[in-house]
């Protein structure tokens, strides 16, 4: 193999990395809130003064995919 | 300024007969918070009852009904009508008696015609479903019924089946399911019914009608044509009753409101036989002048005094107090929990930071450009007090946006020719001019913005505590705070004296203390300093609770979150560039080269991708950035000092818009 196609591959993997960092993260932020929402939206439409906590507790698990992302930008261009 | 408004309580005591002036007095102050009376026997008021409403209440609430049942039938909101020449109390009273009752007698006259024919259409649309399912019988529907000895039924079977009984029947292949209509003789209804349940027969009422389903069907359809026709006219009937009265009706809502609200006041006051007695809150510096105007209009038959409170206990209405620029902001201090009264009132800073983090994330003076037109567009749908502030906050949010797009150098995607990014690039390809993206310098940044951010509301924390709890609790409580402190920076302390970062101080050149022998890692000063830190702060927030000791890795977690800024940042540049390539470099630049048909219309598709890309980026744009940035006022920031829960201070009047004092 020659150096260009180790370089290559290299660049490949981390751009494959930085996928499935987003990806994967995604999908674990999507799980998480699914819950959350669902009774979020419900607990809005008992009390709708409950919005803001709502909101708030909906959006906590948002990190994990901005993790990811930071993940993926570290990869890619650091 | 960062700080609710300062309230007195105030206590009002005169004579019964002087309610309707001091009533009146107050409603027009619009600044009395009434402290409603229980009737619970507390103590100081023994012998005191709620007191009764003042003459004249409920006629003025029967004509508030009235008003608001008009208002409702031509759906009418004070918000839609520009407030214009206001006409006094008595020409409005007169015309109350004089036009309302033929005003009211034609809006119902409309609505209830309009709701028989609602209810008609569906009648016959009911009757149109019925008889859908007849249409492939070739049977008039005459012959349906009037037999003696024979029964009619029909319905879906969902198999075939033989029946030893004699009998007619018609068949209609359906998908799922056939229909059938079947006569029969009503002696045999038993084996009849039999046979159909092990088919598994679903009935279906059989239509009274005569003449063909079709023909029925379209006689039906027509007619619902018709009444769909007059309802139309009723409604632009009813637009025209809204477009006329428009003014008149808001006007005469305000009124009259005014009047019940102030006819109704007693039954919040506390009185007896001869004298009643009011409690409520008003600011601070507004107490002198309504005492002197109240014992002005009751030419000194009255009783006016503040009475001493205490600010944790007593619930004391939060009003804000903050500068006309920041006022917008409420509305996010109002989504979350109104600050209570003893606490900080944030509203300022997150004024001042939420559009700076705003457009650090969107930063594109293109899109800014688009907010910014958007917010005063906007504003001839959105009347209400919330929408304008909103609005308001977009406009705030997208000049600041329009800043960072300068300092980036970006507009839709693109960089701005010569003009080079200031400090740090977002540019994803060196090629489109400067260099690459400074991505670590950027994440750095951001972390800087979190850390500050986040001692800032630690600070506030200790500042709360300081003033809201008593005792040893509360210098428990100042120091867990600051232990949280101790901690964060404790780590950032540590990690610095490890390694060399840029935009980081370099802590990595002090002397060493000492050498750990096995891995030969050389302790210096900033590891020690960073590690009592970081043990004391865990002390203090263990002596406080142990539990939250197992919180520590948000501290963490928190300041990474801001990385956010950056990353939901770059992917907004992402889809922009992604976006540009589509359509410029795919579509229309080969197409340009030497024009024909077909690449005219490649060139159109790629203009259609172009808008349509960026609208949606626009739209990811205001969510991403709003969204991201108001979470991480919400949960990285509040939570550090923020309780809320505060009452909200709700005045005894209304600002009037239509109508004069």
């Amino acid at each position: 193999m020659s150096v260009e196609q180790i370089a290559a591959s290299q660049m490949g993997m981390k751009a494959l990395g930085a996928g499935i960092a987003v990806g994967l993260t995604g999908i674990g932020s999507g799980v998480a809130e699914m819950g959350i929402g669902s009774a979020a939206v419900g607990a809005v439409a008992e009390n709708k003064d409950m919005f803001g906590l709502a909101l708030l507790f909906t959006v906590i698990p948002e990190t994990i995919v901005i993790f990811g992302l930071v993940v993926a930008l570290l990869l890619l261009f650091v | 300024m960062l700080k609710p408004k300062q309230m007195s309580r105030l206590l009002i005591a005169a004579s019964r007969d002087q309610m309707a002036p001091v009533i009146a007095e107050l409603y027009r102050h619009n600044l009395f918070h009434i402290e409603e009376y229980v009737d619970v026997g507390a103590e100081g008021y023994e012998g005191f009852k709620i007191g009764t409403p003042l003459s004249g209440a409920s006629e003025k609430s029967a004509d508030l009904i009235k008003i608001r049942a008009i208002t409702n039938a031509v759906s009418l909101s004070a918000d839609d009508v520009e407030s214009g020449p206001s006409c006094s109390m008595d020409e409005l009273q007169a015309r109350i008696e004089r036009e309302l009752p033929p005003l009211e007698r034609e809006v119902e006259e409309l609505t209830v015609r309009r709701s028989k024919l609602d209810a008609r259409e569906k009648e016959l649309e009911q009757k149109i479903n019925e008889l859908t399912p007849f249409t492939d019988i070739p049977v008039d529907l005459n012959l349906y019924h009037g037999y003696k000895r024979f029964t009619t039924i029909a319905g879906y079977v969902s198999r075939e089946f033989v029946l030893a009984v004699p009998h007619e029947k018609f068949l209609s292949q359906g998908k799922e399911k056939n229909f059938l209509v079947m006569v029969y003789p009503t002696e045999r209804k038993s084996e009849v019914e039999k046979t159909l349940q092990e088919a598994g027969f679903q009935s279906v009422p059989v239509p009274n009608e005569s003449g063909s389903a079709k023909g029925r069907i379209e006689f039906y359809e027509g007619e619902i044509a018709a009444i769909r026709k007059e309802i139309l006219e009723i409604s632009s009937q009813l637009e025209d009753v809204k477009k006329k009265h428009a003014g008149f009706l808001v006007a005469c809502e305000e009124l009259l409101k005014a009047e019940v609200d102030q006819t109704e006041a007693p039954l919040r006051f506390a009185t007896m036989k001869q004298t009643f007695i009011a409690e409520g809150w008003i600011p601070s510096d507004k107490v002198t002048a309504v005492t002197n105007s109240l014992v002005h209009v009751t030419e000194g038959k009255i009783f006016v005094t503040v009475v001493p409170s205490d600010p944790v206990h007593d619930k004391v209405p939060v009003e804000y107090n903050n500068p006309d620029f920041a006022k917008p902001t409420q509305v996010f201090m109002d989504v979350y929990s109104r600050p209570s009264y003893t606490e900080v009132d944030p509203t300022l800073m997150i004024s001042i930071v939420f559009p700076l983090f705003f457009g650090l994330i969107l930063g594109d003076v293109g899109y800014g450009l688009i907010l910014l037109a958007m917010a005063f567009w906007l504003r001839k749908y959105l009347k209400g007090e919330d929408g304008r502030h909103l609005l308001a906050v977009l406009r705030n949010a997208s000049i600041s946006t329009i800043f960072f797009g300068i300092i980036f150098s970006e507009f839709l995607g693109f960089a701005i020719p010569g003009w080079n990014p200031i400090l740090y690039s977002r540019h994803l390809m060196s090629e489109h001019g400067g260099h690459g993206p400074n991505i670590p310098e950027l994440m750095i940044l951001s972390i800087w913005i979190g850390i500050v951010h986040i001692t800032l509301g630690r600070v506030l924390g200790m500042y709360n505590h300081a003033k809201q709890d008593h005792g040893h609790h509360r210098t428990l409580a100042v120091m867990a705070n600051f232990g949280w402190l101790a901690v964060m920076w404790g780590i950032l302390i540590t990690i610095w004296s490890t390694v060399a970062m840029p935009l980081m101080p370099d802590l990595t050149g002090l002397p060493l203390i000492a050498t750990i022998p096995p891995v030969g890692f050389g302790l210096n000063v900033g590891h020690v300093i960073g590690i009592v830190l970081l043990l004391a702060g865990i002390i203090c927030i263990a002596r406080e609770s142990v539990l939250e000791v197992i919180e520590l890795p948000t501290i963490v977690s928190h300041v990474l979150s801001y990385a956010r800024i950056v990353a939901v940042g770059l992917s907004s540049v992402a889809i922009a560039m992604v976006v540009n390539f589509m359509s410029i470099t795919m579509f229309i630049e080969p197409q340009l080269e030497n024009l024909t048909i077909p690449g005219i219309v490649l060139i159109l598709v790629g203009i259609a991708v172009f808008v349509f890309g960026h609208a949606l980026n626009t739209a990811l744009g205001i969510l991403g950035g709003g969204l991201h940035s108001i979470r991480l006022h919400y949960v990285e920031f509040f939570t550090k000092f923020y309780k809320g829960g505060g009452r909200k201070y709700i005045p005894f009047g209304m600002k009037r818009r239509f109508t004069e004092e």
